[in-house]
């Protein structure tokens, strides 16, 4: 018996109490007693979930909000019982949350370390022999006498991780805790995993990043309405997801805005060497390759690229439209790309919208939603809300003003940060 | 090249040694899981001492009385019952002084009333933690009563410069203390975990909580002795755990004989009481961070 984790036969159900509706021309009292007779309802949180984790192996869970992730989560974590099932854990288990909210302000930063510590269920011996390695990782060694209230924001939270990272479990749970602190703190948490993953540590990963879902698990579950829809390789689970988030979407989007004069049949992301990568990286190069149709000739044509997130955000959009000279289109398949120098998207998962018109049409010919799907990995910058593309250069500090001649130019594209978690599959 | 992170972490764990295995089932907290309930706590036995004494630094830090104020409560109190009792109205009470009378009493009450106004709020003050992470949650209330059992101990002081001022002496009685300390503090814990629990559900309780107590002090010989409740009521009185606690632990202190009877129906609800309180808090455990 290898497994480390396994869930069998569980379900979990929740009672739903929904207010009775307010009638304000009764008595107060009145309603206070219709108010007693609230409506119930039962929903079915997950149903029937069985999987088992292998001893060493790092699995994630994804799925959409409400399909069953965090109730596992919780489940696992002993925070609430299943409605019915078994769950056998074999060894100790810790969840990686963030539990600055279990810190008292008034008390000292080696108050609250011992006090989270032991919430968390070390010793007093273990928390006092890992107190400095704690206070280290977080940044706040000189701060430790110092009452929490004290301490900037990023501090608390920073400590917090700390604390719930040195708990050496046989299996860590990891939610979406590796949003925590800034890329340098971030970036510690991710080779502290890396660390625990390579001593053999189980780990199960539930979280929305597929990018850091793809990096890190060996396997993954996907949940759909409280079920197991999906296992397996995470590149092959992530893109079956990815295919379930599309088509719905495409029903509920697609509109009217369509003829037959002109059909784009694929949008697809390529390097300018011509190879078609799964990820980019924040400040690569990109090419975005439309390939259309026309059935009829078409004048003054524009070709239009949106880029969205996840939540529908349109972040940018590549077009012709005010850029080069009018494209008129002549019957028969064609090809038109656009050249980004530079990606100024930041990390995460991008859907891409395309559409072709007339520049004087009020209408589109044709739109294609989520035509493609962009993944980005961090790349080259760290924080902010883009990627501003540019270049550096250091001019020798001197009293005059004129530096023209005498500078040593040293000229490199600006931050060059990888990063260093590879699968190791 | 130099070690990350990451190969430090990998080099410092042992993966080595037993591991236990847990099993997690839908509700079902029977008489059979009393023990492994009382195991899992005592696994936890270190956050029990952390929180506890986190309990009493909060309460004294920024406060310029600081642990002064354990003393000033119960002393308080005194001061006003001897004055209504003893300057305003005469209460008999043979042999001792009433401020000696009335401070015995109120060392038990206060810690009574301190320990379940507290320990009513334990988890819902705690929602936070308790709906993010596991640990055995009767811990939260449990804490209040140490750290108020700890404050017993500190008033206890007063209670020696008072025997010394009225020529009160100690008698070998007191020994009785441990034994009468010991099912107060089952009692409390009893009444601690049912009104937590409820707490979650029905916050009434919580609002409720004052003034039952202080009904529930005038219902317990605190400012008057047992002998003066008349005997037509007496076995209805004596229902009350609270009266053979405190009549007890006044008697142990002041060296009087111990009133057997009152003693005896405490031991029995207490015993009764505690594991079925555990049992039904161990129950609301399980899904308490659905609720709360």
């Amino acid at each position: 018996m290898s497994s480390d984790l396994s869930f069998n036969n569980v379900s979990k159900r929740y009672i739903v109490r929904h207010e009775v509706e307010d009638d304000l021309t009764k008595h107060p009292w009145i309603r206070k007693i219709n108010a007693l007779r609230k409506r119930r309802d039962e929903f079915w949180a997950l149903r029937d979930v069985n999987f088992a984790v292998e001893r060493g192996e790092t699995v994630g869970i994804i799925g959409h909000n409400g399909a069953g992730k965090s109730t596992i989560l919780k489940l696992l974590a002993n925070i609430t019982a299943p409605t019915s099932g078994e769950i056998v854990i074999n060894g100790r288990l810790s969840a990686l949350i963030e539990v600055g909210s279990g810190f008292h302000p008034e008390l000292t930063g080696r108050e609250n370390i011992f006090l989270n510590g032991a919430i968390l269920g070390m010793g007093r011996r273990e928390i006092a022999e890992k107190l400095e390695s704690i206070a280290e990782f977080a940044g706040v060694k000189a701060f430790l006498d110092v009452p929490v209230k004290r301490f900037s924001s990023g501090m608390y939270v920073r400590l917090g991780f700390s604390i719930a990272s040195h708990l050496d479990p046989d299996i860590l749970l990891l939610d979406e805790v590796l949003a925590v602190g800034d890329a340098a703190f971030q970036e510690k948490c991710l080779q502290r995993i890396e660390g625990l993953r390579r001593a053999g540590t189980t780990i199960v990963f539930i979280s929305h990043d597929l990018a850091a879902v793809e990096r890190i698990c060996d396997r993954v579950i996907l949940m759909r309405r409280g079920e197991v829809a999906a296992t397996g390789k995470p590149r092959e689970i992530i893109s079956l997801y990815q295919q379930q988030i599309e088509p719905s979407r495409l029903n509920t989007m697609k509109t009217a805005m369509e003829d037959d004069r002109a059909v784009i049949q694929s949008l697809a992301f390529y390097t300018p060497s011509g190879l078609r990568p799964s990820v980019f990286h924040t400040g690569d190069p990109l090419v975005a390759r439309i390939d259309y149709v026309a059935h009829e000739e078409i004048k003054d044509a524009v070709f239009d690229v949106f880029v969205r997130t996840g939540d529908l955000t349109e972040l940018c959009q590549l077009t012709t439209t005010t850029s080069g000279s009018p494209i008129n289109l002549p019957v028969g398949p064609g090809t038109l790309e656009f050249h980004c120098e530079e990606l100024g998207l930041l990390p995460g998962m991008y859907h891409a919208n395309v559409c072709v018109k007339e520049r004087t049409a009020s209408e589109a010919i044709n739109w294609q939603y989520h035509a493609a799907t962009l993944r980005v990995d961090p790349g080259r910058i760290v924080r902010g809300q883009f990627y501003q593309s540019n270049r550096w250069k250091l001019l020798r500090s001197s009293h005059s003003a004129t530096p023209p001649n005498g500078v040593s130019e040293a000229e490199r594209p600006a931050g060059t940060r990888r990063p260093s978690l590879t699968p190791t599959s | 090249m130099a070690l990350s992170e990451a190969d430090l972490v990998a080099a410092t764990i042992g993966r080595e040694g037993p591991r236990r295995t847990k099993v997690i089932r839908p509700v079902a907290f029977s008489f059979r899981d009393l023990w492994a309930g009382l195991l899992g706590l005592s696994a936890y036995s270190d956050l029990l001492v952390v929180l506890s004494a986190h309990r009493l630094k909060v309460r004294y830090k920024q406060s310029m009385l600081g642990i002064a104020w354990a003393v000033i409560q119960p002393l308080a109190l005194m001061i006003i019952y001897t004055l209504v009792f003893s300057v305003f109205t005469r209460i008999k009470t043979p042999g001792v002084p009433y401020p000696v009378f009335a401070y015995a009493a109120l060392l038990p009450w206060t810690f009574f009333s301190t320990s379940l106004t507290n320990a009513t709020n334990g988890l819902v003050s705690h929602a936070q933690l308790v709906t993010k992470v596991y640990f055995p949650r009767e811990i939260l209330p449990i804490s209040y009563i140490v750290a108020a059992l700890v404050d017993l101990l500190i008033a206890s002081i007063v209670m020696t410069g008072l025997m010394v001022y009225y020529h009160v002496g100690l008698t070998p009685q007191v020994l009785w203390l441990v034994p009468v300390t010991l099912v107060m503090a089952a009692f409390t814990t009893s009444c601690s975990l049912i009104f937590s629990a409820m707490q979650v559900r029905v916050r009434d309780i919580g609002m409720a909580m004052p003034l039952v107590l202080q009904l529930w002090m005038f219902a317990s010989p605190v400012v008057y002795p047992l002998r003066q409740v008349p005997e037509r009521l007496r076995d209805y009185y004596l229902l009350n755990p609270m009266v053979g606690i405190i009549e007890n632990f006044r008697a142990a202190l002041l060296g009087n004989p111990l009133d057997v009877h009152s003693l005896t129906i405490s031991i029995v609800v207490s015993v009764v009481l505690l594991p079925l309180s555990y049992l039904y808090f161990k129950r609301v455990e399980a899904t308490v961070a659905d609720v709360i």
